[in-house]
């Protein structure tokens, strides 16, 4: 054998075409990126959480109220662009009550026509001079209250979400690790109170007692609500807990510690994810299911759910303020829902 | 009875007792932790004086130690006289008035509401049932109709329209709160058409069976939008598991027809496991709900929990809780149970 023979490079094979490389998340975000209602429902709640945020700009350089000061002489007024048509609409529903000889239906043309004169005017009325969702009980822009509530009901989904996930994914990591030992059986024990007894009474309760700021009520509904979570985790740890890999690692000497954080929690990422993504929804709508009742956040701080409180007595004379309100949540808890499901899709990336 | 179910339902039936104690546990400990105390409510009245205070902290015993006041609001402290010194343990009541003497948890007794003027807790819940019974029976009774049929048809017609709209009224149901889609009826059809009341369940005055029906229709149609929704979803979960077991290709192979298939081998078996967990779903609609009833301003106990609440009125709340949890376990523990003897497969370790 020589020594040129040794020194000769080989010929490399040049490949066809590179296969392009590919890992998990990647797949996951091309994925993603191809369900359209994903990247719509993505899009809508980027643009909730960015006029949000903006909201004291907004408030104050695009619409012109600032969302506390009060107005008692426009106390439950209609949005602005229907200060004419509305009272035709009422005339309208009048007609439409039971013995009063059908509806007009005659009136809708008018309705519509000044409607719509009354969207061009606002449009150019300038700043301070139209409330788009009309004033709530103490004279209020809706609007505006609206986008300041959705921080605080956003910010309470976030909080929510985290603490019900790490509290959820921790007991259910550790229960599932140690299943049927008695720190399993502590575990369940705890899932099996708190699911027995009625949490919205508690809920309420604890929150009229101690009336909690965003901080605390998102830390009262969190803590009772990481069951649902923890029994998921567990039941996909201990369907894992005895597989190859994981014994392997544990014959390598691996600590329990390595064990959970390395090998077990990529293994639910996925389902972790998904989750906390439903839960944000679900905890903004319980945000204002308990703002509704009066118990969670107080006034003058707006929220989504409290603002709907104000409309408790007279729901028929100023409906914008269950409407308005309800529609945030509406936007908000459907673009979450929807990202939900498309990451539940694209989360399992080889199944086509 | 095997051996092992007996066993397994001896073990749920402790554990249950055990899960009420920790309600009473919890009902109790809420409302001692409460800022303020359980005489809060006397904020709320502006001729108050300090001696009142003393007067009704005597009054009430809440001057013992909190473990002893647990032990007399569980068991009632009118026995605490056979005990020696015991009587230094009861609460002033009984030693002015003996018939106000507590009976206990225990004995069904919650004690006397502040708010409700000295009424007992039992009279003032029991007064509320027959509402909260109303709206939750019919509620349960429109879901299961409307929930089973388009369950099974949501499972038949997969992926065509059935399908697609139990899919998307889920979605919906997962996106907004019930409580508002009933506001916004009730803003459309009771206050613009006028076709239902605007809230309460009679007529100033009472009217007959027919306005009490008036009143029901759309609270009772709301609040069974939730369970219709889970209920489609769970039988056309459980319809097709059935459609892919041998025995539904057997039965097809064997040449019966289609209908035969469906109502005779598939219908039967997806909806054994829901019928016997109705009963107790039931107990749970017991309960009420909160939302609901405050929307509809349904006299129920939901509501009566609202009052309550916001009138600090510590027995009553403490009595809803107590009765809520044990109806929700009690509901629990019969699911079990009847799941448990029904289905042979069903293991009874966890």
């Amino acid at each position: 054998m020589t020594e040129a023979s040794i020194s000769t490079v080989r010929p490399t094979v040049k490949p066809a075409g590179r296969a392009k490389e590919r890992t998990y998340w990647g797949a996951v975000v091309a994925k993603l990126a191809r369900d359209k209602i994903a990247v719509a429902a993505i899009c809508g709640l980027v643009f909730m959480i960015s006029i949000t945020l903006a909201a004291p700009w907004l408030t104050h350089n695009v619409l012109g109220f600032d969302p506390e000061s009060t107005d008692l002489r426009h106390r439950n007024a209609p949005p602005t662009w229907a200060a004419t048509a509305w009272p035709l609409f009422q005339q309208f529903s009048t007609t439409c009550q039971a013995g009063q000889g059908g509806c007009r239906w005659s009136l809708w043309g008018t309705i519509l026509s000044d409607a719509a004169t009354g969207v061009g005017q606002c449009f150019s009325a300038g700043l301070g001079n139209c409330h788009w969702m009309g004033t709530d009980d103490a004279g209020r822009d809706v609007f505006s209250r609206g986008l300041y509530g959705g921080r605080i009901s956003l910010r309470i989904g976030a909080y929510v979400a985290g603490l019900t996930m790490t509290v959820g994914v921790l007991m259910g990591l550790i229960s599932g690790y140690y299943a049927a030992t008695i720190i399993d059986d502590l575990v369940n024990a705890i899932i099996q109170t708190l699911g027995s007894i009625p949490l919205l009474f508690l809920l309420i309760t604890l929150s009229r007692i101690f009336q909690p700021g965003p901080e605390g009520l998102s830390f009262l509904i969190g803590i009772f609500g990481w069951m649902g979570v923890s029994r998921l985790i567990r039941g996909q740890i201990f369907s894992i807990r005895e597989r190859e890999y994981i014994i392997a690692s544990r014959a390598l000497g691996a600590s329990t510690w390595r064990i959970m954080t390395r090998h077990m929690l990529p293994n639910v990422a996925s389902i972790v994810i998904v989750i906390g993504v439903f839960n944000v929804a679900g905890a903004i709508i319980a945000e204002a299911s308990l703002s509704y009742l009066g118990v969670g956040i107080g006034p003058p701080l707006a929220s989504w759910g409290n603002m709907m409180q104000g409309s408790l007595g007279n729901f028929t004379d100023a409906p914008w303020l269950v409407l308005a309100p309800g529609l945030f949540i509406f936007a908000t808890t459907l673009c979450i829902y929807l990202i939900g499901d498309g990451l539940r899709d694209a989360l399992d990336p080889w199944v086509r | 009875m095997r051996k092992s179910l007996t066993r397994y339902l001896i073990r749920r039936g402790l554990e249950s007792i055990v899960l009420v104690w920790l309600s009473t546990v919890i009902a109790f400990s809420v409302y001692q932790l409460a800022p303020g105390g359980p005489l809060q409510f006397l904020d709320n009245n502006p001729k108050r004086t300090a001696a009142d205070f003393t007067r009704l902290t005597a009054f009430y015993g809440l001057n013992r130690p909190v473990l002893v006041q647990f032990l007399a609001w569980l068991t009632g402290d009118d026995w605490f006289s056979i005990l020696p010194g015991g009587q230094a343990w009861q609460s002033g009541q009984c030693a002015t008035s003996p018939d106000r003497c507590g009976h206990g948890v225990l004995r069904l007794d919650f004690g006397r509401s502040f708010y409700f003027q000295g009424v007992p807790v039992t009279t003032v819940i029991a007064q509320r049932i027959p509402a909260t019974a109303l709206l939750g029976l019919s509620s349960l009774l429109l879901s299961v109709l409307a929930g089973v049929p388009s369950g099974v048809f949501a499972a038949l017609k997969r992926g065509r329209w059935p399908d697609h709209f139990v899919r998307v009224s889920s979605v919906l149901v997962n996106t907004v709160p019930e409580w508002w889609i009933g506001l916004l009826l009730l803003i459309i059809l009771g206050g613009y058409l006028g076709l239902v009341p605007l809230g309460g369940m009679q007529k100033i005055g009472g009217g007959g069976v027919l306005d009490l029906l008036h009143h029901l229709a759309l609270p009772a149609v709301v609040s069974a939008i939730g369970g219709w929704i889970g209920i489609s979803r769970i039988i056309r979960f459980e319809m097709l598991d059935v459609l892919n077991q041998d025995y539904v290709r057997t039965a097809r192979a064997k040449g019966l027809a289609e209908q035969t298939v469906i109502v005779r081998h598939v219908l039967r078996n997806a909806l054994m496991p829901f019928v016997t967990g109705l009963s107790g779903i039931f107990l749970l609609f017991l309960s009420g709900s909160i939302l609901f009833e405050l929307v509809f301003s349904w006299p129920g106990m939901g509501r009566l929990a609202v009052e309550a609440i916001n009138a600090r009125d510590y027995p009553v709340m403490m009595g809803l809780f107590v009765i809520s949890s044990f109806l929700g376990i009690v509901g629990v523990l019969m699911v079990d149970i009847l799941y448990s003897i029904v289905d042979p497969r069903v293991k009874y370790e966890l």
